[in-house]
C-alpha cells in the first residue's frame, strides 16, 4: 500500500510538475529575451485560474475556457509589455518593480472583483481509470496530456518557425539579431504574450485540481523560480525537466514525510546547486 | 542593472535647514495629535525603518533583495527570545534583535551575492520562503521555539540611568521610536557616505569599471547586504515594542514587497525618501481604506507611474522641483 501510495503521489507530482514547466517555460522565455524577472508570471496563472473558473461559472462549458483564456493571455500580455515594460526597458531593476506593482495590481483587483473566499471548479471529466488498485482521475492524465501538449507546441514553435528562429536570434544575440532584420519589438511583445498565454493555460488546466483564489500566484511563482534556478536561468529544457523532476520528487517525499518536508528538500536541493553549479545542472545542455 | 537617476545621496541631505525643519516638527508632532495618531506616527517611522533597510541595499547597493522581510521577522523573533527565554531588558532586546537579523543576513547574503545580478531576487525570494516554510511547518518548533508570533504579555519599560519609562504611555514609545530611528538615520548616513558606499555605487553604477579599477564587487556587495540588515532588525523589535505583538506573517516575502513599494515610491537615493514614501503610503492607505477595501491596487497603479516618469520617487521628485526653482 506504501507503494501504491508513493506511487500515486508521484503521478500528482509529474502532472503539476508539467504545469510549473508551462508557466516556468514562460517565465524563462521572458527573461531570456526581454531581461524582466516577472514577478508578476505567478499573478497570469492565478488569474488564468480564476478566468477559467469565470467562464465555466457563466457558461456552464469548461472546455470554452481552453479557447478563450490563452487567447485572452496573449492580449492581455501584448498590452503589458507595450504600455508597461516597453517605456522602462533599459532599466531591469525598475522592470522588477514595475511588475510588483502589476502583481499587486492583478491580486487585489481579483480580491476587489472576486472575492477572498477560494472557490473549486468540479472535475470536468468526472471518470477514473484503475491504476493499480486505486481510482486515478482521467482529469489528471488529461491535464498532463495537454501540457505536454503545449509544452511540444511550444518548442515546435521555438525551433520550426520563423519566428521562433527570431525570437531565439534575439536571446542569443539581440543586436546581431537587429542587424540582421529581425524586428526585434515585435518580437518582445510576442515573446511576452506567449509567456502569459502560457502561464494562463496552465491555470486553466490546474483549476479543476487545486482551488481557485487571489493568493495562488504567491505560492506557485517560488516553485518557478526554483525550476528556474536548478535548470538553469534562461535554459529552456533545463528550466522545463527541473520542474517535473522536483515535483516528482516532491510526490514521493511526500508519501512518508510532511508537505512542507517535501518543500523543504526541494528549497535545500536548489541552495546546493546553487552553491556548486550556478548555471544550473543541465547546463551542459544549455543553448 | 544599474539605476537611472543616480544621484548622490550626499546632495539631497544637504538641504541642512529643511532637515532642521524636519527635526523640529517630528519632536513637536505628539503634542499635536490625539493619542491613537501617537502609535499610528510611530509605526510610519518603524515601517520607513524596514523601508530604509531595503532603499540602502538596492539603492546604494543596486541589489533587488525581497529578503528584507526575513531581517524584520528575525528582529522580532531575537527581541521575543531575549525577553522571554534571556529575561533582558529593552536595551538587550533590542540588541538581540539586531544581532539576530545579521546572524541570518551572513548566510542569505553569502549565498544571495554568489549568485549573479538576475540570480538576485530569485535567491532571495526563495530563502524567504525557505524561512517562512521551516517556520510555518509547525513541525520544526525545536529551531524557533515559541517566538515567532506572539503578543506580549507585559508592558515593556526602557530603564535609562535611575529612572525607568514605560511603554504604557505612548508618549514614551513615539519619542523611543524617534530616538532609534534618529540614531538608525545617523549610521545610515555614515555608511552611506563612507569610503565603503562610494566604492558600492560605483560597482553599482559601472560594475566592470569598478572591478577593472581593483574592487572585490562581490564582497563589497556582501558586505552591504549585511550592513543594511540592522535596519530591518531594529524596525522589527521597534514594532515589537510599540505594538506589543508580533506575526510569523512579517517573515513572508510579501512583506519585503512592501518595503519595495514604500521605498521606491518615496525614493530609494536619499535617507529620507523612504520614510516619505511610507508616511505617504499609510497616510492614504488609513483614507483610502474608508471607502475602498482593495486600496493596494491604487498603489499598484502609483509604483507603475512612479517607475515610468519619476523613478527618483516623489521625494526625489519634490527635491529636484525645489532644487530647481531656487537655482532660477
Amino acid at each position: 500500500m506504501a507503494m501504491e501510495l508513493m506511487l500515486i503521489l508521484a503521478m500528482n507530482g509529474l502532472v503539476f510538475g508539467l504545469i510549473v514547466a508551462l508557466i516556468a517555460l514562460g517565465l524563462s522565455i521572458i527573461f531570456g529575451l526581454l531581461d524582466i524577472i516577472n514577478v508578476a508570471h505567478g499573478d497570469f496563472f492565478m488569474v488564468g485560474t480564476v478566468l477559467a473558473w469565470v467562464i465555466v461559472t457563466a457558461t456552464g462549458n469548461y472546455w470554452l475556457a481552453f479557447l478563450i483564456v490563452p487567447l485572452l493571455g496573449l492580449l492581455l500580455g501584448a498590452v503589458i509589455e507595450r504600455g508597461i515594460f516597453r517605456p522602462i526597458e533599459e532599466s531591469a531593476a525598475l522592470s522588477i518593480v514595475a511588475a510588483f506593482g502589476l502583481s499587486l495590481i492583478l491580486q487585489e483587483g481579483v480580491r476587489a472583483t472576486f472575492g477572498a473566499t477560494p472557490k473549486r471548479i468540479l472535475d470536468p471529466i468526472g471518470l477514473t481509470v484503475p491504476f493499480l488498485n486505486l481510482q486515478y482521475e482521467v482529469y489528471r492524465l488529461f491535464a498532463a496530456g495537454i501540457a505536454i501538449l503545449a509544452i511540444v507546441g511550444f518548442f515546435l514553435f521555438l525551433h520550426r518557425t520563423k519566428f521562433g528562429t527570431w525570437m531565439r536570434a534575439v536571446r542569443q544575440d539581440r543586436d546581431m539579431a537587429i542587424a540582421m532584420g529581425v524586428p526585434a519589438n515585435r518580437v518582445f511583445v510576442v515573446t511576452f504574450a506567449l509567456g502569459t498565454a502560457l502561464a494562463m493555460l496552465g491555470g486553466v488546466v490546474a483549476a479543476p485540481i487545486t482551488s481557485v483564489e487571489f493568493r495562488l500566484g504567491l505560492d506557485v511563482l517560488p516553485l518557478c523560480f526554483i525550476a528556474v534556478i536548478v535548470g538553469g536561468l534562461g535554459n529552456l529544457p533545463g528550466t522545463a525537466a527541473a520542474a517535473v523532476l522536483l515535483a516528482v520528487m516532491e510526490g514521493i517525499i511526500t508519501s512518508f514525510a510532511a508537505p512542507t518536508t517535501a518543500r523543504i528538500v526541494s528549497l535545500l536541493l536548489m541552495s546546493v546547486v546553487l552553491l556548486l553549479r550556478p548555471q544550473g545542472i543541465f547546463a551542459r545542455t544549455a543553448r | 542593472m544599474s539605476v537611472t537617476v543616480a544621484k548622490d545621496t550626499g546632495a539631497l541631505m544637504s538641504g541642512t535647514s529643511g532637515g532642521l525643519m524636519l527635526a523640529v516638527s517630528l519632536v513637536v508632532l505628539p503634542w499635536l495629535v490625539p493619542n491613537y495618531q501617537r502609535v499610528f506616527a510611530a509605526e510610519i517611522l518603524i515601517w520607513g525603518l524596514f523601508a530604509l533597510s531595503f532603499a540602502i541595499v538596492y539603492g546604494v547597493g543596486g541589489m533587488l533583495s525581497f529578503a528584507q522581510a526575513v531581517f524584520f521577522g528575525m528582529g522580532c523573533w531575537g527581541f521575543n527570545f531575549a525577553t522571554y527565554y534571556l529575561q533582558l531588558n529593552t536595551w538587550g532586546a533590542i540588541a538581540a534583535a539586531i544581532v539576530a537579523a545579521v546572524l541570518m543576513a551572513i548566510p542569505t547574503g553569502f549565498l544571495a551575492t554568489r549568485a549573479r545580478q538576475h540570480h538576485f531576487l530569485i535567491v532571495t525570494v526563495i530563502i524567504s520562503v525557505l524561512v517562512h516554510t521551516v517556520l510555518a511547518s509547525g513541525h520544526y518548533r525545536w529551531i524557533a521555539g515559541p517566538y515567532i508570533t506572539r503578543a506580549m504579555t507585559f508592558v515593556p519599560e526602557v530603564p535609562l540611568g535611575f529612572t525607568s519609562f514605560s511603554f504604557s504611555s505612548e508618549l514614551v514609545g513615539y519619542y523611543f521610536t524617534l530616538a532609534c530611528v534618529a540614531g538608525a538615520m545617523i549610521f545610515a548616513w555614515l555608511i552611506v557616505n563612507s569610503p565603503f558606499g562610494r566604492a558600492l555605487r560605483a560597482v553599482r553604477d559601472n560594475e566592470e569599471r569598478a572591478e577593472l579599477i581593483g574592487l572585490n564587487v562581490n564582497r563589497l556587495r556582501f558586505l552591504m547586504f549585511v550592513a543594511a540588515t540592522p535596519f530591518a532588525g531594529l524596525a522589527g523589535a521597534l514594532y515589537a515594542l510599540v505594538e506589543r505583538y508580533t506575526d510569523l506573517e512579517f517573515f513572508h516575502w510579501t512583506y519585503s514587497g512592501k518595503a519595495v513599494v514604500l521605498a521606491v515610491i518615496g525614493g530609494v537615493h536619499s535617507l529620507i525618501g523612504p520614510f516619505f514614501g511610507t508616511a505617504f503610503y499609510m497616510i492614504a492607505a488609513e483614507y483610502l481604506s474608508q471607502y475602498f477595501e482593495q486600496f493596494a491596487v491604487i498603489f499598484g497603479v502609483l509604483l507603475l507611474i512612479v517607475v515610468r516618469y519619476a523613478p527618483e520617487g516623489l521625494w526625489g521628485l519634490i527635491v529636484r522641483q525645489t532644487v530647481g526653482s531656487r537655482r532660477k
